[in-house]
Order: C-alpha cells, then structure tokens, then sequence
C-alpha cells in the first residue's frame, strides 16, 4: 500500500473533498489502485481517460455510492469512511506488527538509527499490508477516537454533494415537482410551499416552467437531464458531481445541457465533471484530471494539461480526441 | 324443432332446478363458496405478509450474520415449496402436523379448524411464489432510481419505500393477480382432506342429485365469477398505478 499520505489536519475551509490512497476493486478486478486528490470551493475539476479506467468509480466514491476498498474520503472536515490506519503513520506506529519489526530490524542491523528504522518498517508494512485485525488495544483506542473525531453519516454528507448521472435517473412514478420537492421536503430543509415556490424559480430559470406537471416519460433527453441538474440544486449543494452528463443525449440537446452546466461553473458552483466535451473541459475547467489504468496519471490546468501533455499515455488520448 | 329446443331447455331447467333450488341446495354452494373465498383470501393474505418478509430479506444488504441466515432459510423455503405439489403439502399440513396436534392437544379443537390450517398451508405456499414475483417486480427498477434517492441524501428505506417499492409493485401487479387467481382455483384440492369447499359440495350434489354435469357447471360458473372479480380489481389497481406511463 503506496501513495498513502500522513493524516492532513481538515480543517482546511477552502478544502471541500479530499481522496486518500483509494483504492477500489470489484471481486478480482482492481479499478482504481491509489487515488488521492482534493477538490477546493470554486475548482471545476474536469476529469478525462479512456473507457474503463475507472473514472465513474472515483466519482462515485466521493459520495459513497461506492465503497472504497482501501483509503479514506473526507468532506468539508468530515471522515466518510472507517479511518484507513496505512494513512496514518502514528496509528501504525501503535501496533504489534510495528513493534515486533521494529524491534527485530534493530537487533539485525544495531547501527541503524531510529529514525531509518521507522522509515524502513513503515514502509515495509505498508507496501506488503502487514496490518492484522487484531494489533492491540492502544491501536484500536486510537483508531476509535480518530473516527469518533470525524465520522459524519453519509446521508447527511450527501445532501450537500449532487450529483448527475449519465442516465438522469429521474424518479419515474413522480411528477417534474415531485421529483424536485421530495427530498428537501423529506428531509426536513424546506416546508412543502417553499420548496415548490424554489422549484418553480428554478424551473422558470431553465425554461420549464410549463411542465411542472408532467411525469419523467414524457420528456426530451435534454430537459430530463436539466431537470436532473436543477433537482441536485433544490438541496443547496456545496459541490456537484457529473457523471457524463450528456452521453446519453441525442447531439441536437447536448449544447442545452452544457450551456447550464457553464452558468453553473460562472455562478461559483464547484464541479467534477466526468466527460468526453473537451470543449468543456478547455472553456471551463480550472483543472483537468487524467485518469488510466486505476491512477491520475497527469493532472494541470487546460492550457498545459492540453498544449503541453507530459505523460505518454495521454498523448496518445488526446491525439485520439483531438481530431 | 321448435319443440325438441324447447324440451332440452326445459330439462335443463329441471336440471338446475334439482340441482340448485330443491332442498335449498343453494345454500350448500355458499357453504362451499365461503369455504373457499375464506381460505384464498387468508392464505393470499398470509402469502403476501410471507412475500413480503422473505423479499425484504433476500434482497437486505447482507451485512450480518444474522440476516444471511435468514436469507438461506428463505431461499430454501422457496426452493422446497416450489419443488413440491400443493396437494401433498395439504397432506403434510393436515394430517401430520394438525392431526397429530389434535390428538395430542390438550384443549379440545374442532374438526371446522381443517378451514384454517388449509389456509395456513395455501398461504405458505403462496409465499414462495409471491416472494419469487416480488422480487423480480424489485429487480426491475433500474438501480439508477435507488442510487439518485441515495445521492440526494435521502436513506435506503425512504428510497425503496417512496421510489422502488411503487415502481416494482406495478410492474408486479398483473403477476401477483395471476397468482391470487391461480390460488383461488388450487384451493379446490381442499376437499381431499374433508374440507367442505366448493368443489367438495359439487361431488355431494351430484350423488345426491344423480345429475352428473349440473353442479360441475354450476361451480365452474362460481369460480369464473370469482375470478372476473380479481381481474376487475387488477384493472382498477392497474389504472391507478399507471401515472406515469408515457400517455
Ligand atoms: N459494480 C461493478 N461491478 C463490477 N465491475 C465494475 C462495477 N463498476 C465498474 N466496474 C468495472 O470497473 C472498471 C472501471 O469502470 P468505470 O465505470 O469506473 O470506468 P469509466 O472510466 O467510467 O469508463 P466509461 O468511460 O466507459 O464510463 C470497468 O472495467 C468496469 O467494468
Ligand atoms: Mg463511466
């Protein structure tokens, strides 16, 4: 386990999300293999690589919608997920498996100074995931009082991360209003009349107004996507998250959509976005990520991520999209 | 010819007569007829409770021991009720188990419980199959729906409850009909252990009419009715679900 990073103090206000060390597989197959990264209010991270890199996971992660197999998310100062002790130096140092190397490594090698020793069993550790369930008391009370410190439900977190989907994912058996009044009305943010009173604005802001009505199956591919946008905004996020938002749009809608998500972008909203408009990622983007094969293999704001790519795999990438 | 018609009418009509009016023999079919509505209607009631349970465990994240044994009693519940006929589960139900008890039991139990533990045996079976249709109504709600109620912030039980569970009933509905409607009609295997149902009222009848075809048509028109009932309710469900369909 490389790439981890010792335990950064969150209290960081400009620091929305922060990955460490993630790693992510499903059964057999590794997806995503030590990804770490911060998102900061205001960035529009852009996020480009092939197909199957893993790029969706890594989004999906941010949120939890899927579990991190390794590594830890946080948001805004909050832990989402159990504390990963490999990032913690201090909480490695507690445990058996570091006190038994540690010793053993000093009795080989006497001259070896301690702070070589630490360096070495450290690394040693994590690189072959020596930690075992069992590593004493002192480790598990620090361990315990490290999430007790942290933890923050994900429900909770999630009300302020939106997120869009390639298949919009509107709530089929509600109305355009339902869809965009049942989870702030559920969750008690908003009363009923002033959540439609904030539908209906944003409605009118994107046009819609007309079908606050109707039911998801009767709209376009465009509207159902904008209506998805305007749903994750009903809740007040303080990051959105878009997972190839216009791949499952006919090429005559694309342009609406990416037209909101720009307003979005000049409205100071942080955005991830997971896409293939390199338009978008030029015109908009104040950081682009370029993910291969479960790592950020390249990451740089347009200009140089586009004029100036350093990695070979990703000049190969974009001299396959750059036609 | 006009006479002949009219004789075969008439006798016909002396059919029915003897077969449903003399001796007030009505009332035996609405014996038979309560019998019957009362065991499909519990055990499609303890069948949907069965249904429901056994699906909410199957498809429970399996985080605990406890629920993934749960989940193995479940799937070998509907593995061993589907595997096996219904009439030989009756058997099972009634003269083991319920005869066995009777003896036994201290308290004394009318033989009129045979009503009962029929029902209890046709709605554990229903459960197998309901649970079955439950599930595949649940399966086919795109994971999509459960993942936008998730990233709004919204719990897992909110979401499969405002969003999942209303789309898979839908989709489930006409399934879960052809299930009640299969069940009303397997009932009639009650008779075999002496549970006076309509169909066992049919073979009295007939031996006490001599008349072999009239009471078999006269409960076929029984159940056809019961049936065109259920599929009426299906079509009012159906229309008040249907919000949302592309019009
Ligand atoms: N739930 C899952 N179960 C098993 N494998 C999965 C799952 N989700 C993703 N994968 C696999 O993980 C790999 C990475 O998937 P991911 O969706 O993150 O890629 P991507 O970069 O978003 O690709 P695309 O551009 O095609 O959307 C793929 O090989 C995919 O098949
Ligand atoms: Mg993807």
């Amino acid at each position: 386990m490389s790439n981890g990073t010792e335990i950064i103090k969150n209290k960081d206000k400009d620091r929305l999300i922060a990955v460490k060390g993630l790693y992510k597989t499903f059964g057999k197959l590794e997806v995503l293999k030590g990804v770490s990264t911060e998102i900061k209010k205001g960035e529009k991270v852009v996020i480009l690589g092939p197909s199957g890199s893993g790029k969706s996971t890594l989004l999906r992660c941010m949120n939890l919608l899927e579990t991190p197999t390794y590594g830890e998310i946080w948001f805004e100062g909050k832990l989402l997920t159990p504390v990963d002790p490999y990032l913690h130096f201090d909480i490695i140092r507690l445990s058996k498996t570091y006190k038994k190397l540690y010793e053993e490594l000093k009795a080989r090698n006497p001259v070896i100074t301690d702070e070589d020793a630490d360096k070495t069993v450290i690394k040693d550790i994590k690189e072959h995931d020596l930690l075992r369930r069992s590593e004493g008391a002192e480790y598990k009370k620090e361990i315990k009082t490290l999430y007790k410190k942290y933890f923050q439900n994900v429900n909770l977190t999630r009300q302020k991360i939106g997120m869009v989907f390639q298949h919009f994912n509107l709530f089929n058996n509600l109305t355009v209003m339902g869809n965009m009044t049942l989870a702030p009305v559920q969750l008690k943010l908003k009363t009923k009349a002033e959540a439609e009173e904030k539908a209906l604005t944003l409605l009118k802001r994107i046009g819609l107004e007309d079908k606050e009505n109707v039911y998801p199956s009767t709209l376009s591919g465009g509207q159902k996507q904008r209506i998805a946008i305007i749903r994750s905004l009903m809740m007040e996020p303080d990051v959105m998250l878009f997972d190839e938002p216009t791949s499952a749009l006919d090429p005559e809608m694309v342009g609406e959509v990416l037209g909101l998500m720009k307003e979005l972008a000049d409205d100071g909203m942080t955005m991830v976005v997971v896409t293939h408009e390199i338009g978008f990622a030029k015109e908009v983007a104040s950081r682009v990520l370029f993910v291969d094969d479960g790592k950020i293999k390249e990451e740089n704001e347009p200009k140089e991520f586009f004029g100036n790519p350093k990695d070979p795999r990703l000049k190969d990438f974009l001299s396959k999209v750059l036609v | 010819m006009g006479l002949k018609m009219g004789n075969f009418f008439s006798s016909i009509w002396t059919d029915f007569y003897d077969c449903f009016i003399k001796y007030d023999y009505y009332m035996m079919y609405l014996k038979g007829l309560r019998n019957t509505i009362i065991i499909s209607l519990l055990a499609c009631i303890i069948g949907l409770l069965i249904g429901i349970v056994i699906t909410c465990v199957r498809i429970a994240p399996k985080n605990n021991v406890l629920i993934r044994i749960a989940d193995t009693i479940g799937r070998l519940y509907v593995t061993i009720i589907r595997g096996t006929p219904v009439v030989l589960q009756l058997f099972i139900g009634y003269f083991v188990v319920f005869v066995s008890l009777k003896s036994t039991s201290v308290f004394a139990i009318k033989d009129t419980a045979g009503v009962w533990v029929a029902a209890l045996v046709f709605g554990i079976n229903s459960g197998a199959y309901m649970s079955e249709i439950l599930r595949g109504g649940i399966m086919s709600v795109d994971k999509g729906q459960m993942e936008a109620g998730r990233s709004l912030g919204l719990s897992w039980t909110h979401t499969f409850f405002r969003i999942v569970l209303p789309q898979a009933l839908k989709i489930a509905i006409p399934t879960m009909f052809n299930e009640f409607i299969t069940l009303v009609k397997e009932t009639s295997v009650a008779g075999y252990v002496g549970i006076i149902d309509l169909m066992k009222i049919q073979k009295y009848i007939t031996t006490q009419s001599a008349k072999l075809y009239m009471p078999l048509i006269i409960i076929a028109v029984i159940y056809l009715i019961v049936v065109l009932f259920l599929q009426f309710l299906q079509k009012r469900i159906e229309k008040k679900l249907s919000a949302g369909d592309n019009k």
